[in-house]
């Protein structure tokens, strides 16, 4: 499996265009900043609409309503964030591809994801007239505590993303590199 | 003679009404003068020896000496960037009629309003702590100085023009008065979230 994202990842990176991309000091800065701007957007009402489930904001408009409105401007963020991280994927495959942040950060988003399915499942299927009430109900609020570690979590790897403290090109074989998906004789990092 | 009374008293009665906003932008135009004019340089050199001094501090010593506590504080610089963008964008969201027409505007205003000091302060604890970490490089970088200023403008702005502005009765502000401040707002903001972000470009 680790040869196959590798060999996967060097293909990506023999492309002209991930090479311009990565060298490119300002279309690549101008990516990465784009990416990470839009949390401000995406998880910003991510944020609002966690801590309203929880009782912690705006607990004078209906949860429900609220939680709709804001949807929609998170998901033009997260469109948005899926879209430039894509490029920023392609811009440095190798590295990111053996990165254990990279990775835990993937299976994280995966985790979110399904938290988010079920939250607005919960959310649909909860009766009566919670919407109004200052806290939602308990398997709601679990959803939003879940949806706030899962972010947190999230942004966190993708910061540690940026060190290369486990890099598969300064370390020893071992634990880091069985974690990284190391590939033994490797050329390319 | 009622006109002539309106005329005499119009000035005092503007500056009492205004005296905060105004005093908020004689600040920034000052600040902005003093920033694009050499005498800058003579406060810039004297500096140096505080930047100096803040890398000697528990907080310069434990960012420049442990990576990875460096980096978990620059995560929740980012976690309180996106709370206080959160905040930010619900709040000119409503003012510029997007988002709950049906909720009082003030309602919104006063929720987001809570949300955003406590980004506020987690932002700029963070941030402290970071700058510590870096300070005899930061010093050096024009972007650094760019984003205080912009942060400079975005807090006054905040305190001493958005929130007494919007806590009267906003029937009785002229709608597009309400929707520039809304821009005025968004663009401070993701001025000060751009030039964070471009710190850590030009420093690399």
């Amino acid at each position: 499996m680790n040869e196959l994202l590798y060999n996967f990842a060097v293909w990506l990176d023999s492309h002209e265009l991930s090479t311009m991309l990565h060298e490119s000091y300002y279309m690549y800065n101008w990516v990465e900043s784009t990416h990470v701007l839009t949390l401000m957007l995406c998880l910003g009402m991510l944020f609002l609409i966690d801590l309203r489930m929880m009782g912690l904001a705006f607990p004078n408009i209906p949860a429900n309503s609220f939680a709709n409105r804001l949807n929609i401007p998170m998901l033009i963020g997260f469109s948005v964030m899926v879209f430039t991280g894509l490029w920023l994927f392609y811009a440095v495959p190798v590295r990111s591809t053996q990165s254990v942040w990279f990775r835990v950060k993937f299976f994280l988003l995966i985790a979110a994801a399904i938290n988010a399915f079920l939250f607005h499942k919960n959310m649909i299927n909860a009766s009566g007239s919670w919407a109004t009430d200052i806290k939602a109900p308990k398997i709601i609020r679990i959803g939003a505590s879940l949806s706030l570690l899962f972010w947190m979590a999230i942004v966190i790897c993708g910061r540690f993303i940026a060190y290369d403290w486990f890099d598969c090109e300064y370390t020893e074989p071992g634990l880091s590199q069985f974690l990284s998906g190391c590939i033994d004789g490797q050329t390319l990092f | 003679m009622s006109t002539s009374t309106a005329m005499s008293t119009s000035p005092a009665l503007t500056w009492g009404s205004y005296r905060r906003t105004i005093t908020s932008v004689a600040l920034v135009l000052i600040v902005l003068v003093f920033a694009f004019s050499s005498a800058r340089r003579v406060v810039w050199v004297d500096l140096y020896e505080f930047f100096l001094w803040m890398e000697t501090t528990w907080f310069g010593v434990i960012g420049k000496t442990w990576g990875a506590a460096f980096a978990v504080v620059e995560a929740f610089h980012l976690l309180a960037m996106a709370l206080l963008g959160g905040a930010v964008f619900v709040a000119d969201f409503r003012l510029l009629g997007w988002s709950f027409p049906d909720v009082p505007a003030q309602d919104v205003l006063d929720k987001a309003h809570k949300v955003f000091v406590v980004g506020l302060i987690v932002v700029l604890s963070t941030g402290i702590f970071m700058a510590c970490g870096v300070a005899g490089k930061i010093y050096w970088l024009p972007v650094f100085w760019y984003k205080m200023l912009a942060l400079m403008t975005g807090i006054l702005f905040v305190f001493f023009i958005k929130r007494p502005l919007l806590n009267r009765d906003l029937d009785e502000i002229k709608p597009w008065v309400v929707k520039l401040v809304a821009v005025a707002s968004l663009l401070v903001w993701i001025t000060v979230a751009a030039t964070g972000r471009w710190i850590g470009f030009a420093g690399s």
